[in-house]
């Protein structure tokens, strides 16, 4: 499938990571509930790699996989894939659930609960 | 990385979707039916993209769930319905038919090319079977998942206002990664 670049800009945390990675880290912190059986995160895959790209500098992007790590995804009540969660300083700020494939769209989604 | 050698052709399977864990549940039996070594190796794709890259460096976790894969010993892989013509050429009770999948008229393999428009076919419609992590189906299935959705819904089953979601299920739990 096209579009899924070799390099991957979202880094995926664990049930035994999350606590350090996520809830510790600094600064917004956006993650992804997702699975790879799932075929919207299949389709906005590439649009969220390039999302992470953009905005490297302020935020940073981690994935969950809830068909591994179901603890977490019952933790936040995760309803389907994908699911965005907006942190900061370890407090959910804002979520998306399935966010049209589209960059644009995505960017003002991650954005959009730093800025309120 | 090191890529392991594998003397049978491996047959990826969607562990999420039931459908797919059907076929793959008939072909294991046709497998198993043969005596000897086994002439297929069928194995769910799972959650770990490192571990497939292990088996083929070229093989992308999201492609092995977009399309049915086959890889070969030789190092390379077959995709939709040339993987399935493949897995039928390897199993006793329909090999006898496969060599129709060869069979060329003006360059054009018609069997073949049959073969792979039930592929997608039976790919599109998956979801309108209970594959929800299947995602949106193609355009001619949309009205046959539509009425399927307007028949939940009298029974009172909502669904998600986003075309781009996958529910989960009822009960909470993610889909469920199963072997067969």
């Amino acid at each position: 499938m096209p579009g899924y670049k070799s390099i991957d800009r979202i880094q995926t945390v664990t049930a035994s990571t999350f606590d350090r990675l996520v809830l510790k880290g600094e600064g917004p912190i956006v993650v992804e509930f997702m699975s790879y059986g799932c075929a919207h995160c299949g389709v906005i895959e590439p649009d969220l790699q390039q999302v992470a790209e953009i905005v490297e500098s302020t935020e940073k992007f981690f994935r969950v996989n809830i068909a591994v790590d179901r603890e977490l995804s019952e933790q936040y009540e995760i309803q389907g894939t994908p699911t965005l969660i907006m942190f900061l300083n370890g407090a959910e700020l804002g979520r998306e659930e399935g966010p049209s494939p589209d960059v644009s769209n995505i960017l003002a989604v991650v954005r959009q609960p730093y800025e309120s | 990385m090191q890529i392991r050698l594998q003397s049978a052709p491996i047959l990826l399977f969607n562990d999420e979707c039931g459908v797919c864990r059907s076929i793959a549940h008939w072909v294991k039996k046709q497998v198993q039916a043969q005596s000897g070594t086994a002439s297929i190796v069928v194995r769910p794709i799972g959650q770990d993209p490192e571990e497939l890259r292990a088996l083929n460096q070229g093989l992308n976790i999201w492609d092995a769930y977009a399309t049915i894969h086959l890889l070969m010993p030789d190092g390379s892989m077959k995709l939709g319905g040339e993987a399935v013509a493949e897995v039928l050429r390897h199993l006793p009770s329909t090999r006898w038919f496969t060599w129709t999948f060869a069979v060329s008229v003006f360059g054009i393999r018609p069997f073949q090319a049959i073969l792979n428009l039930a592929y997608v076919i039976l790919a599109d419609v998956r979801p309108v079977f209970g594959c929800e992590s299947c995602g949106t189906p193609s355009l001619w299935v949309r009205p046959i998942r539509w009425m399927v959705n307007w028949v939940a819904s009298l029974f009172g089953k909502s669904h998600h206002p986003s075309p781009h979601f996958t529910s989960l299920p009822a009960s909470g739990r993610p889909p469920q990664a199963q072997n067969i």
